[in-house]
Parts: C-alpha cells; sequence; structure tokens
C-alpha cells in the first residue's frame, strides 16, 4: 500500500505546483493577499506530498519489499541498514526524488523565512522568488512520475504483481559512509543554489532590482558554496581512499560537473559586493546567477545524457535532452524578463581606473566564468570536436592541468590583492602601505621556499615558483590586514591584541569569514601544488620477504591473510614499513571481495594509507592470490604523496570562513 | 569636452583588457587542445582506420572481449581484447605496471587510452577506466533483468 500512496503523493505533487505557480503568480498580478497565501500554502504541500512519497520509499527499502523496482535494483535482504536508506540515491530515480524532495524542502524554508519577516517589513520579493521555484519542482515532480519516456518512478511496482526473491544490491565501492553522504551533499550544495537564482528572478518580475534581493538570498548562496566545498572535497576523498590509484582529482566529467557551478558561485559571491558598494554589475550579477544555475542542471545533462564517456556515466538515457530543453527555457525566460526590464539595469557607476579594487573584483569574476567556459570546453570537448571536424576526440587530464595554471595563479595573487586595493583607484600611498610589505616578505619568503627546495633535490618550474611567492604575499597581505584591525579594536577598547581580533570578527563576519576563506585557499594551493607536482609512484611484483622503495621509505612484503566478514572476504598483505632505516608500523592493503552478494564482481581495492605530517604513504595491490605465502606473486603500486593532508586542511578553513562568514545575519550592506 | 576624453580613454583601456583577457584565453584553449587532444574511436573505426593513428596516441571505448583478459602477475601485466559494442572488431590491449581497475569483468564497458600500433593491433594502455556502477547509471538498466529470479504471487 505505501508505495501506492507515495505514487499518488507525486501525481498529487504536479497539482499543487501548478496551483504554486498559478495562484501566486495571480495572486501578485491582481494583488489579491488570500490568493498569495494559498500559493504559499501551495508550496508547503508540495513538501509535505514529496516527503510522503520519499518515505515511502524509504519503507520499502527498510522492509525489502521486492515487488519495487527500484528496491531490487539498488538493495538486497542483506545489505546494512545504513546502505538500504542510502540505496535512495543508489540510481537514477531515487536521485531525482531526493533532489525533488530537497527542493521542496528549500521551498518550505523559503515560505517559512518569509512569514517570520512579514511582521516587520511587508514585502512581494519572496513570493515572486517562491515562482521559480515552484517550476523547478514542477519538471522534477514531472520527472518522477514516470509519465515520460526514459524515467521511471521510483515507487513502480514491477508489472503483473512479479516479486523478486532478493533485490541485486548495492555496488560495494559506494558501501562506504564517505559515499553515502557525498551525493547528497552535492545535490543539497546545487539545490540551495535554486534560491538566489530565484530571487534574481523575482527581482527581475517585480522590477525590485536594488542589491534587496542579493541581501535576502546572501546567505543561501553562501550556504550553497560551504555546502558544495564540502561535497567536491568528499567526492576527492572517497577517490582517494577507494579507488585506489593515489589520487583525489581527475578532470573526469562529473568532477568537473561539480567543480563548474562552484567557481560560477564564487565568482557570484563576489560580484555581488560591488553591486552593494557601488551599485554596479547588476545585469551581470544575473547573468552570473543564472548561469550558476543552469550549470547545476547541466551537470546532470553531462553525467546522464551518454554524450561524454566518464568513470561515472556511459549508459544513455533520455534525461539529458529534458535537462537540456528546461535549461534552454528557462534561459530564455530570463533574458525574457531582462529584456522587459532593460531600463532598470543600467549601472550607476563606472569603473573608473583598472587598478582599483572594482576591477580586481571584475578581474576575478573574469578568470573564474574564463575558468568555467575552460573547463566546460574541454568537458565538451568530445561533442565539440565531432561538430567541427567528424572527427571525435577529448582531452586527456594533462589539458586541464595546463590550462588552469595560469588563471589560477592570477586568482590566488586576486585573493590577496584584492582585500587591500582600495575602492575607485589605487594610490601611491595605498600601495605603500598595504601592498609594499606583504610584496617583499612574498618575494623573499618564495625565494625561501624555492631555494629550500632546490637544495633537497626538488624540480621547480616558473609556475611552482610563482605560486609559492603569491602564496606568501597573499598569507601577509590577509594577516596584515586581521592585524591592523585588531590592534585598532584592541587600543579602541583597552583590550588584548586577542580580544581586539575577536571582536573585529564579530563585528564583520562577512568581511572576515571571507578572508580566513581566502587563507584556506592559499593552504590548498600549496596542498595541490605539492601533490600534484611532486608525488612519486612505484609499483613491482613481489613475493614474501621482498622489498621496494617509495620515496623515503622501504616495504618489505613480511605476510598474507585472508579474513571473513560479514558480507565479505577481505584478502591482503602485510608490508613492514621502514623510514631512513626506523621501522614504523605495519600496512595492509587489501582486496574485498563481496562474492555472496556480487558473485561476478572483481574484487574491490582497499589501499593503506599512512598519514604523516608532511605528506602520506599509499599502498594498493592489484592481486592477492592464495598461495602468496608459498612464493605466489603480488603486484604493487606504492605512492608518496607530499603535501596532500594539506588539501584537506586547506578545505576545512575553507569552510571554517564560510561559517564565521554566515553566521552574519544582518541584511546590511556592511563590507568596507 | 576633457571630461569625455577621459571616458573615452578609460573606456578604450577596459576594452584593451577585456581583449587581452579573451585572447589569453582563448590562446590557452586553443594551445592546450593542439598539444594534448586525443582521437576517440570504437575498436571498429581503430581497426578500419588504424593506419592513419599509428603509433598516435588513441581513445577507444568498448567492452570488454569475454575470455581475453589475462592477469599475469610476474610481469605485472594485463592484456585483453577490447571489443566494438556493436559488430565483431576487436583490439589488443596491454597495460603495464598499474592496477586494475575495479569493476574490471568480462563484458563489462571499457575505456582505454594508449598508442596504438596498428601492425599488431595493439594499444599500450596508460589508463583504463571501468564503468563507474554509481548513481549515474542509465534508465533502461531499470527494466527487470533477470526474469528467473522473479516469482508470482
Amino acid at each position: 500500500m505505501t508505495a501506492e500512496i507515495g505514487q499518488a503523493a507525486i501525481y498529487l505533487s504536479v497539482l499543487s505546483c501548478l496551483w504554486a505557480i498559478g495562484f501566486l503568480s495571480f495572486g501578485l498580478w491582481i494583488r489579491n493577499a488570500r490568493a498569495i497565501q494559498s500559493g504559499r500554502n501551495a508550496v508547503i504541500a508540495t513538501f509535505i506530498l514529496i516527503s510522503i512519497a520519499t518515505g515511502a520509499l524509504i519503507y520499502g527499502f527498510v522492509t525489502d519489499d521486492f515487488s519495487m523496482k527500484y528496491v531490487v535494483e539498488v538493495s538486497s535482504a542483506a545489505q546494512p541498514l545504513l546502505y538500504k536508506i542510502t540505496a535512495l540515491w543508489g540510481r537514477m530515480s531515487g536521485s531525482l526524488l531526493l533532489w525533488l524532495w530537497l527542493l521542496t524542502l528549500v521551498g518550505a524554508i523559503v515560505v517559512w523565512q518569509n512569514s517570520q519577516r512579514i511582521k516587520q517589513a511587508r514585502d512581494t520579493l519572496s513570493d515572486y522568488s517562491l515562482i521559480p521555484i515552484a517550476i523547478v519542482q514542477l519538471f522534477f515532480t514531472i520527472l518522477v512520475t514516470g509519465l515520460i519516456e526514459g524515467v521511471y518512478n521510483p515507487l513502480a511496482r514491477f508489472p503483473g504483481g512479479q516479486v523478486a526473491a532478493d533485490g541485486q544490491g548495492m555496488n560495494p565501492l559506494l558501501q562506504t559512509p564517505l559515499m553515502a553522504i557525498h551525493p547528497p551533499t552535492l545535490y543539497l550544495g546545487w539545490i540551495s543554489l535554486t534560491v538566489p537564482f530565484a530571487f534574481a528572478v523575482g527581482a527581475l518580475a517585480s522590477g525590485r532590482i536594488g542589491s534587496g534581493w542579493i541581501l535576502r538570498s546572501r546567505r543561501w548562496m553562501l550556504f550553497s558554496w560551504i555546502i558544495l566545498t564540502i561535497g567536491i572535497t568528499l567526492g576527492g576523498n572517497w577517490a582517494y581512499k577507494e579507488l585506489g590509484w593515489g589520487g583525489y582529482w581527475a578532470w573526469d566529467p562529473v568532477e568537473n560537473a561539480s567543480f563548474m557551478p562552484w567557481l560560477l558561485g564564487t565568482a557570484y559571491l563576489h560580484s555581488v559586493m560591488i553591486q552593494e558598494k557601488r551599485n554596479m554589475l547588476k545585469l551581470w550579477n544575473i547573468l552570473l546567477i543564472t548561469l550558476a544555475f543552469q550549470f547545476t542542471l547541466l551537470g546532470t545533462f553531462i553525467t546522464r545524457s551518454g554524450v561524454i564517456t566518464s568513470v561515472h556515466a556511459f549508459a544513455q538515457s533520455d534525461i539529458g535532452g529534458y535537462f537540456l530543453s528546461f535549461i534552454f527555457a528557462s534561459t530564455a525566460g530570463v533574458i525574457g524578463l531582462i529584456i522587459y526590464r532593460w531600463n532598470r539595469l543600467k549601472s550607476a557607476n563606472r569603473l573608473e581606473s583598472l587598478l582599483s579594487r572594482e576591477s580586481a573584483f571584475v578581474l576575478n569574476n573574469w578568470l573564474l566564468v574564463g575558468l568555467t567556459l575552460i573547463i566546460l570546453w574541454g568537458t565538451l570537448w568530445p561533442i565539440i570536436s565531432e561538430a567541427i571536424n567528424g572527427e571525435k576526440s577529448s582531452v586527456p587530464e594533462a589539458f586541464f592541468n595546463q590550462v588552469v595554471i595560469i588563471p589560477g595563479i592570477l586568482l590566488l595573487f586576486l585573493t590577496g590583492a584584492g582585500p587591500i586595493i582600495s575602492w575607485k583607484k589605487i594610490t601611491p600611498n595605498n600601495f605603500r602601505r598595504m601592498f609594499l610589505l606583504p610584496l617583499v616578505i612574498g618575494l623573499v619568503g618564495g625565494a625561501l621556499v624555492w631555494g629550500f627546495l632546490a637544495l633537497i633535490g626538488y624540480t621547480f618550474p616558473l609556475y611552482s615558483v610563482l605560486c609559492s611567492f603569491a602564496a606568501v604575499f597573499v598569507l601577509a597581505a590577509i594577516f596584515a590586514e586581521f592585524y591592523r584591525g585588531a590592534r585598532l579594536r584592541s587600543k579602541r577598547q583597552e583590550t588584548s591584541l586577542l580580544n581586539g581580533l575577536n571582536l573585529l570578527i564579530q563585528r564583520n563576519k562577512r568581511r572576515y569569514g571571507g578572508y580566513i576563506i581566502h587563507i584556506g585557499i592559499v593552504i590548498l594551493y600549496i596542498g595541490i601544488m605539492g601533490s600534484k607536482g611532486y608525488f612519486l609512484l612505484e609499483s613491482k611484483s613481489m613475493t614474501l620477504g621482498e622489498s621496494m622503495e617509495v620515496g623515503k621509505y622501504k616495504l618489505t612484503m613480511i605476510d598474507a591473510f585472508e579474513k571473513e566478514y560479514g558480507n565479505y572476504l577481505r584478502s591482503g598483505v602485510v608490508f613492514d614499513v621502514e623510514k631512513n632505516g626506523k621501522r614504523i608500523g605495519t600496512m595492509e592493503p587489501a582486496l574485498h571481495d563481496y562474492y555472496k552478494s556480487k558473485p561476478d564482481e572483481e574484487p574491490t581495492k582497499e589501499p593503506a594509507i599512512r598519514h604523516f605530517i608532511m605528506n602520506d604513504l599509499y599502498l594498493a595491490v592489484a592481486n592477492v592470490p592464495h598461495n602468496v605465502k608459498t612464493g605466489g606473486v603480488v603486484n604493487v603500486q606504492g605512492f608518496y604523496n607530499p603535501l596532500i593532508g594539506v588539501v584537506w586542511i586547506g578545505v576545512a578553513v575553507m569552510v571554517l570562513g564560510g561559517i564565521v562568514a554566515i553566521a552574519e545575519k544582518s541584511e546590511r550592506s556592511r563590507d568596507a | 569636452m576633457g571630461d569625455t576624453q577621459v571616458q573615452k580613454q578609460r573606456k578604450l583601456k577596459v576594452i584593451a583588457a577585456s581583449v587581452i583577457l579573451l585572447g589569453g584565453m582563448a590562446l590557452l584553449v586553443i594551445v592546450g587542445i593542439k598539444r594534448t587532444s586525443i582521437r576517440h574511436f570504437t575498436p571498429d573505426s581503430l581497426v578500419a582506420d588504424g593506419n592513419s593513428v599509428n603509433n598516435q596516441q588513441v581513445q577507444v571505448d568498448g567492452l570488454i572481449a569475454e575470455g581475453s583478459s589475462q592477469w599475469d602477475a610476474a610481469d605485472f601485466k594485463l592484456t585483453f581484447a577490447i571489443r566494438d559494442r556493436e559488430t565483431t572488431a576487436t583490439v589488443n590491449v596491454i597495460y603495464e605496471n598499474q592496477l586494475k581497475p575495479d569493476n574490471f569483468k568480462d563484458g563489462g564497458s571499457v575505456f582505454v587510452e594508449g598508442k596504438y600500433h596498428a601492425t599488431q593491433n595493439l594499444i599500450v594502455a596508460t589508463k583504463l577506466m571501468t564503468k563507474c556502477a554509481s548513481k549515474y547509471e542509465g534508465a533502461e538498466s531499470a527494466t527487470p533483468t533477470d526474469k528467473t529470479s522473479y516469482i508470482s504471487e
């Protein structure tokens, strides 16, 4: 019964979406408060209905209802409870339902937020914004009804009352806690980006194109940014720990699809400040957030249409076409509104100098959008090349690694220069006071890093030199900003410097949260430079007792084991690890064979990772024959990954900065 | 008059800066693509067109031919044949000193990148990817697959 109730709820939510769109539009048109209220209620109703549908599917998983098609595909009786629930997003239909559910949750929160503020100040911006949100909801609801070709209803049962004996089970690679939370995190990040987009559309529709819509959706954008940052990193971390190739980022189309909205969101977070402070870039901001939103949908097109070869996506489905149509239709709608409001989108001010904070922000935007387009071009190159000359080509990782370096280093430099350059126009005084010291420290620091690495025998290409220089410069510039502000506060309030720092951040969380993010970016760059530029890889066929060397580590294979766990067999080898001649412990790279639930699957690699302060040691095995103890050969790969831990630390600092910035509740612009 | 002159100059500067930036980015992409772009084939098209890409980097997308894959542990070497999805054409693949990706199994989707030797119809692979059976699987895999496993109510 529950599945049928869930299905009915999905059909009903088509109506509630239409109701919301209709009554909100009509109510705003004739200024009828009751119609508007009815529209808001419909948005809440959609949330309740989709919650019921999602609950019904989870119920199907928990009770092993193998008459349901989707349950059979991604779950099995033996699957642990946690993974029965995460099976909800194990495949496309369920992922779409989860996506829709989060979107209806977001819609309900927007209604609630508005009800909180109506008491203070009545305005219709939120109500206008609910219309685009309901339209996007309608799109996803129609997809999960199963009424259109290519997608089936996740709550559908098999025809003719068939029941499967057991489910096929979820892929073991996905049965890890990281993979359990990675997809919903990314979805949440993408979906919350719908709100600032909806507010932009609402601003256009209502004609109130000041910075009100930006300030009202500011915390949503930051939330989206924080969650996307976490989601992308979780994916990288999962790949690193589970896939056994020693890396965390490979410019795979799916990775790119998650990264591009992040880049655009980052650009948007910067450019809105110009609109608030200087009343410029109104049109640009609307275009930018529209683009960012469309890229969250484009990601789905890229990964599910089958046009792009990726580790994630081979299977073709019609769903890509629906997404592409929706992208075109909604973009056309926004462009129509822009033309309608053209006169109100003119900037009040112009750029006064190419060397000013405004220009720094604009340059930041151009670089971020440029990077996005470059990555898009590379990702879609298989389609583009075929269209140009009929020969399908694609670009490897090396393409992306090469093209991002120059814009990347310029952006890094801007994270330091942007916050210290003066508005309108740089003055000699501003340059002397703010730039001179950080530049000198940057030069000296960069040279020191260079000298040190050269001394211990590392090659040091030009981009590493520039990157180290920029990194030290940015840190100096930002710490100087903190120091200056903290000293001023501590003097004024007659308190300690540390207290002053605390006061400073409390008073302007948005600005200093942003600076903390910038520090995180520098740390991230250092980690990327080390781990991408200086890793070592050794491969060897080994028998028991043999040794191999990976960087400064010596690894001796001393034992092998086979151990039975719940639903898999773990077989691996034991390595004795020595560093500079000193024994520091053992490592056990292994394979997991889910032979019971997945008899025809190959075992999956379970690499062993040791974290040190400056590097990781990473071991993976290709095979563990039963006869290792009697001379069987094991194929081993060892990675020496410098500074990889710094990557995760950098992201953590970025997230921390984001949390500081989002704590600022005020809707007034305070950035100085 | 002086004011508009200044404004004009400013506008010119902005345009010049934009052109330099855009041009730079375009150049990056064009050079990057020229240097790294790799032609994509199916096993069928590679066998037919092989001589034109002899000793060049290629990418091939197909299936792991049933029973073809062999793991030579002593030499740390994987050999297999990649079969076309539609025809019977196959191309041999050698993959050395690298771990086998997870999900590597007979009949599974596979993606190979490496140097093609036309005379031996062989790719010396530098990169090997299998289909990741993740959330992105297509809808057509959603039909009841194994009829025998269903019982009637």
